[in-house]
Parts: structure tokens; sequence; C-alpha cells
């Protein structure tokens, strides 16, 4: 229960950081905390290859990858001028509050089915072991058809980010990569002042 | 050991911060971090009642779901870099283009 309370505080201190935070790094670096904070609430729970799983994916990969991405496109400057939307800070907190009021009340009219130990003894722990055993023998079709998706991701990533090669005599030379090089991104559709005219 | 009806509370404060964070914030990197938050807290639910009903089918999802927010991740940042390469910005407000 203490560690609850511990872990609960710093994941909602880590979200409140993010979403307030002018600069964008202070943002990814709440961010962290909140991840780490929720790797601990998993430990909590008894799922330990998913706490694993949460620090080296989560912690480590994918906020690697959004501070990169900030410090490349110095996305720190904050954005100026008023918000085109009427209210738009007022409606979202007050959505806000009615929608972790709901969630509130669902979550203290449910009553535990069985008594948390037995959970806790039929997971096993939640280490690699068992749920290995379940994702590769119950949810085998799901697990390859992610394996398909990371590739599709991995392809579209560098489709969308690759630059056309320069070419000095007409002939292409794309490095062995023959990728289109993202039309749909390149073409006027981000460009209204084109399509108005 | 606490019980699963705080995890779900906590799973929902974390989920409107996020959702917050998503209606207000106006740098397309920051909605992305909004919508990070918003699939954690979906997560901890899932673990949480992982544990309350003893069965490892939550867990799996939760995997997989992590699986999916690391290739979302990398989709959308390249998006995001293409476009700031485009226009310069990453404001959500300057990207209109698709209103219609």
């Amino acid at each position: 229960m203490i560690a609850f309370i511990l872990l609960g505080a710093l994941t909602l201190v880590g979200a409140v950081i993010t979403v307030a935070a002018r600069n964008a790094v202070h943002a990814a670096l709440g961010l962290v905390g909140t991840l780490l904070s929720v790797a601990g609430l998993f430990a909590s729970l008894s799922a330990s290859f998913l706490a694993a799983t949460q620090v080296i994916v989560y912690a480590g990969a994918i906020m690697v990858l959004f501070l990169f991405v900030i410090m490349l496109l110095n996305a720190n400057a904050p954005v100026r001028g008023r918000d085109p939307v009427p209210f738009v800070r007022e409606l979202a907190g007050i959505g806000g509050v009615v929608l972790a009021g709901a969630f509130a009340v669902l979550a203290f009219t449910y009553k535990d089915p069985r008594p948390l130990a037995e959970g806790v003894a039929a997971t096993r722990g939640g280490g690699a072991g068992p749920v290995g055993e379940v994702l590769l023998t119950r949810f085998l079709l799901p697990f390859e058809a992610v394996s398909i998706l990371l590739l599709v991701a991995i392809v579209g990533a560098v489709a969308l980010v690759n630059r056309p090669a320069p070419q000095p005599d007409g002939v292409a030379d794309t490095g062995g990569l023959t990728l289109p090089t993202s039309p749909d991104l390149q073409s006027e559709a981000l460009l209204p002042e084109k399509v108005r005219a | 050991m606490a019980p699963t009806a705080y995890y779900i509370a906590l799973s929902g404060l974390l989920f409107a911060i996020g959702m917050i964070g998503v209606l207000t914030r106006r740098t397309a990197i920051m909605v992305f971090l909004s919508v990070e938050l918003m699939l954690n807290a979906a997560n901890l639910a899932l673990v949480a009642f992982a544990r309350a009903w003893g069965d490892l089918t939550a867990q799996t999802a939760v995997f997989i779901v992590m699986t999916l927010a690391a290739a979302e991740v990398a989709i959308g940042l390249a998006i995001i870099v293409s476009i700031f390469r485009k226009r310069e910005t990453t404001n959500v407000d300057d990207l209109a283009g698709l209103k219609g």
C-alpha cells in the first residue's frame, strides 16, 4: 500500500510535468518519470516481465527517440499567440475532471472477484516464463502479426524521412534503397495555399 | 496489497491528465507525449485487472500494446520530422491543411 501511494504520487507528478511544462525537454523527462513509476506499479502488481519491458522499451528506446527528435527539431521554443479554439483550456479542464470523476466512480464500485493473493498466485509472478508461454501458444498469431507490423513500421519510417539523393547526371543513386520518398507528404496535401490556388 | 479499485482510479486520473494535454498543447510532439500518457493509463488498468482475475491474457495484451506504441512512435516522429522539413513548424494549428 505504501509502495502504491509513493509510486502513484510520482506517476501523477510526472504526468502533470509532462502536460504543463513549457520546455519540451522537461516535459519528456517528466514522462520518463511517469514511465518509470508505472514500471514500479507493474512490479507491485507482480508483473515483473512487463515492468522490465516498460523500463527497456518505453523509458529506454521510445523516450530516446522522443528526446532525439525534440532536440533535432529544436521544438523547445514555446508557441506564441492565442489558441484559435475558444475556451479550450477551460473546456479541457472540465472534461478532464468529469472523466476522472467517472473513472473514480466506476473504480470504487468495482469489487475484486476473488482474493488478490489468489490472482497473484494464478499469474505466477508474471515473469518472462509464464507470459512467454501464453504469448507463444494461445497468442502466437497476434505475436507473429506484431512482427510484420514492426517490419512495416521500419520500412514506413525510412520511406517517410528518406530524402531523394542528388542526381548529378540523371542517374538515380539511391544507395541501394529504391523506396518512394513519401509522395503524400511532399505533395500539396499539406499546403493549403497551393490547394486553394 | 492495494485493491484493484485504487489502480483503476489512478489509471483514470492519468488518462484524464493525458487527455487534457492532447486538447491543450499546440506542438505536435507535446500532443504525442500526452498520447503516450493515455496509453500507459490503459496499460496500468489492464495489468491491474490481470492481477484481479489471475489471468495472463491481459499482460499479453499489454506486451502487444507496448510493441504497437513503439511502432506508432517511430512512424509518428517520422511524419513530424517530414512536416517540419516542409513547413518549418510543428504547431498543430498551422497544420490544418486537411481540415476540409
